[in-house]
């Protein structure tokens, strides 16, 4: 007994984690079905049958500096084959949700952020901002003639705004991260965790892996989710490449908008906005169709995937509404769409968009200490002691 | 067997089921002076328990324990046996139900002695359902080599009929009689034991253990009869595939059972199955390997003390972690079974030779569902009966030999109260 630690159980982790999506939890019976039928968890200490038991006794240290809990691409197998309907994959997904707002700081915006009822505050945040700008720079009113965004609310003042918000949010996801990361070493107790280690091994391949959405490929159970999440991440990947391109462009070249529709960054910013609705779309479909494979949606999980479709058809029909020259209705929905993009940016923090980061960390993480191995097959069973079991 | 006149007698007690639980109540009810009833869906009496290799508690042989049974039943003349017979329909009241059996032909009659000279010259194979397919028998054949009734019977659906009529020439004492119909005989009685019984679950619906789909998967009821001296392999544990003496094997348990996506319930007779079985192949394969995959062993009361010895076996391995995938190498027809072994937190990986699933029980009666104010839970088990109707064993939960016996004696008694009430007891 003396070199075992003692578990700190906390049953309000418990509760937000049930609360979160992972409400079947409880039932789990530790049979350990969907470590075996998963595709992605190693041969040793696999996952999530390990994180369902640290979820029912509340060992919340091990869970949230758990990096098995990113590895999972979420294809709800183990959901599927659970012989309780314990929902393993829902569980997961609840202890994803939990972290965003766990490490990010403020702590009191992520619990906002999570909570529905607090979505009307955080809009009116940045309405109140653009319209207090609006005023201060004497825009209030709908410009007369050609419709060009810029005389409505110049990039002048717009950029500024977003750089600080970027700038501020940078801080408070590499602070984020280097609570994660922390946890990560204190939970696997890995003695190769420096970033360097991390970055001059694997980054490289992991990175190209992630592009080529491989271990989408792998957990293989439906292959439409990972063309949505392809469309979609290839998508905003554009939208990223064009709004850089257009920012460097006009304070360099002094590049106008807006730019004609045969432009180059204007036909990729139109394909990106195309793949994404699609993606979007496929994913909002599957969610209410597939049932039990799909997993629970939670409310972050439909936050995101709404805010992106919304942000993206409000950016193509204020550009067709432009070039049907409707003044009012263009302008008006411009203001929306930037508001949501202010709020996309802004809560990116607390959001599941930040499972990008988390995600990349976590596999990197997992790889350069050998914890995501299908190497060590065929471990001899032995005849076990109820003494010897480990959680 | 028996005779096709209607029957009418309301003091008796109609036993449904001629297994252990159906036998118990039967003899019980019988020897206290009450006439029973006993019907059998199948040709030979001692269901479930007469296709053991051995059971629970003592490990002996079926017959140990049937063979009494059946000398009580020869011996008593209270007690009408109709095997073949299924119950159509059973409408009435405590002390005053009317009963229509279905009794399908035999086409054999009590002349038979089981000389066997109608066996040698059928032309016509089937697969032999009492050892679950692994075999064949002529269509005219002995039920199990210990039958009672003794008496062949012919498997009228695949029997060519009257236009071969071989066996008929060749039996020396006029016993086959292909004119035989389906009869129903209309029958009053007084109560009814609802001893109906389970089959095993239908192991092809667990899609990722690959049973009906590699050959060297087999079920723990198909164990049984394979480690019977009178089963499809003389009692030898053989791979299907090749018939070569089983090296390693792994027991999978709760296969279909407590799983919400097949059989929610625990069976309750499984783990003690399996390592009742991995004594056969400690007794007959000394030198294979065992793995046995769990949840939970479940050994309630004394049966842990088995439990205890079993685990003492040097060549098996008490693997905690359900078995959640089964791949078989297409050339060897070998076996590679995958869990998490969840005391080290490690996936296992075991090649085998041969996988038992230990299957559930299923109650039989969840097909035929007879009215008469009987309700069936979710999984068709009986959950409540009306006054004079009580069911016992298996038909209302997942039980083993020795619960199954006690239960079918209490059914018994309120069997007999209801006769002797007369119907006073609702």
């Amino acid at each position: 007994m003396n070199n075992r630690d003692l578990i700190k159980p906390d049953s309000n982790f418990t509760k937000e984690v049930i609360g979160l999506g992972g409400e079947s939890l409880k039932k789990c019976f530790q049979c350990s079905t969907c470590s075996v039928v998963c595709t992605l968890s190693p041969d040793d200490k696999p996952f999530p049958r390990k994180e369902m038991l640290w979820a029912q006794w509340g060992l919340k240290d091990r869970l949230l500096g758990d990096p098995d809990i990113w590895l999972c691409h979420q294809c709800n197998d183990c959901t599927v084959h659970c012989p309780r309907d314990a929902g393993p994959g829902n569980v997961l997904a609840a202890l994803r949700n939990y972290s965003f707002g766990h490490y990010a700081n403020p702590a009191f915006l992520g619990k906002a952020f999570r909570n529905p009822k607090y979505l009307p505050l955080l809009l009116l945040f940045p309405v109140v901002l653009f319209l207090i700008l609006l005023g201060a720079t004497g825009n209030l009113t709908i410009p007369e003639g050609e419709i060009v965004f810029e005389h409505f609310m110049p990039h002048i003042i717009l950029d500024p705004v977003f750089l600080v918000l970027t700038g501020l949010i940078f801080v408070i996801v590499a602070m984020s991260l280097s609570r994660f990361w922390r946890d990560m070493k204190k939970s696997t107790g890995s003695p190769k965790s420096s970033i360097t280690d991390i970055i001059s091994g694997s980054a490289i391949s992991k990175l190209i892996e992630f592009l080529q959405h491989k271990k989408f490929y792998e957990c293989g159970s439906s292959r439409i989710r990972m063309l949505s999440h392809m469309a979609i991440f290839y998508g905003c990947m554009s939208f990223a490449l064009v709004t850089a391109s257009v920012f460097i462009g006009t304070y360099t070249v002094g590049l106008e908008l807006p730019m004609a529709q045969y432009h180059p960054l204007k036909i990729i910013a139109n394909l990106g906005a195309i793949a994404v609705i699609t993606g979007c779309l496929l994913i909002i479909v599957r969610r209410l169709s597939a049932g039990k494979a799909t997993g629970n949606s939670s409310y972050l999980d439909w936050n995101l995937v709404i805010l992106i479709l919304i942000v993206t058809s409000l950016g193509i029909l204020t550009e067709v509404l432009r070039l049907a020259d409707l003044a009012t209705a263009a302008y008006v929905l411009y203001f929306i769409h930037l508001v949501l993009v202010f709020y996309g940016i802004a809560y990116f923090p607390y959001s599941k968009l930040a499972h990008i980061l988390y995600r990349s960390l976590a596999i990197l993480y997992a790889d350069s200490n050998n914890m995501g191995g299908k190497k060590t097959l065929s471990p001899k069973p032995r005849k076990i002691r109820d003494s010897e079991i480990e959680i | 067997m028996g005779n096709v006149e209607s029957i009418n007698s309301p003091n008796s007690i109609l036993v449904v089921g001629g297994g252990i639980s159906g036998i118990t109540a039967a003899v019980e009810a019988a020897e206290v002076g009450y006439e029973v009833i006993l019907l059998e869906k199948s040709p030979y009496l001692g269901g479930r328990v007469a296709r053991m290799n051995q059971y629970f508690p003592k490990l002996c042989a079926p017959y140990c324990g049937l063979e009494i049974n059946f000398r009580r039943i020869k011996t008593n003349p209270r007690i009408k046996v109709f095997t073949l017979a299924e119950i159509e329909n059973i409408s009435g009241k405590e002390g005053d139900y009317d009963v229509t059996v279905k009794l399908t032909p035999r086409m054999v009659n009590d002349n038979c002695t089981a000389c066997g000279k109608c066996v040698e010259v059928c032309p016509v194979e089937r697969l032999n359902d009492l050892n679950y397919g692994m075999d064949k028998t002529k269509a005219i054949y002995a039920p199990n080599p210990l039958s009672f009734p003794t008496n062949y019977v012919i498997d009228t659906e695949v029997c060519t009929g009257a236009e071969c009529s071989k066996c008929v020439s060749v039996c020396p004492y006029e016993a086959i009689d292909l004119s035989m119909t389906t009869e129903s005989v209309h029958m009053k009685v007084g109560s009814v034991v609802m001893a109906t019984g389970w089959k095993p679950y239908d192991a092809t619906k667990l899609d990722n253990l690959g049973y009906g789909k590699y050959p060297n998967v087999i079920t723990n009821v198909m164990m049984e009869r394979m480690a019977a001296t009178d089963g499809p392999t003389q009692g030898k544990i053989v791979r299907p595939s090749d018939g070569k003496e089983v090296k390693s094997i792994a027991f999978v348990q709760c296969a279909g059972s407590r799983d919400v996506n097949h059989l929610p319930y625990c069976s309750a007779v499984c783990c003690l199955g399996s390592l009742k079985q991995v004594t056969y192949i400690q007794e007959k394969n000394p030198d294979a390997k065992v793995f046995l995959f769990y949840i939970d062993i479940r050994a309630t009361g004394y049966l842990e003390d088995f439990y205890r010895k079993v685990q003492g076996y040097e060549n098996l391995s008490l693997i905690k972690g359900k078995v959640a995938k089964i791949k078989e190498d297409p050339q060897t027809k070998d076996l590679t079974v995958e869990a998490e072994d969840v005391a080290q937190g490690k996936k296992v990986s075991e090649p085998v030779e041969m996988v038992v699933l230990a299957t559930g029980l299923v109650p039989s009666i969840a097909d035929i569902k007879i009215a008469a104010d009987i309700t069936y839970d979710d999984y068709g088990f009986i959950a409540s009966q009306p006054p004079g109707i009580y069911a016992a064993g298996c038909s209302k939960r997942p039980a083993d030999v020795s619960n199954s016996v006690m239960d079918a004696t209490g059914a018994a008694l309120k069997a007999i109260q209801s006769v002797v009430a007369g119907g006073q007891n609702g």
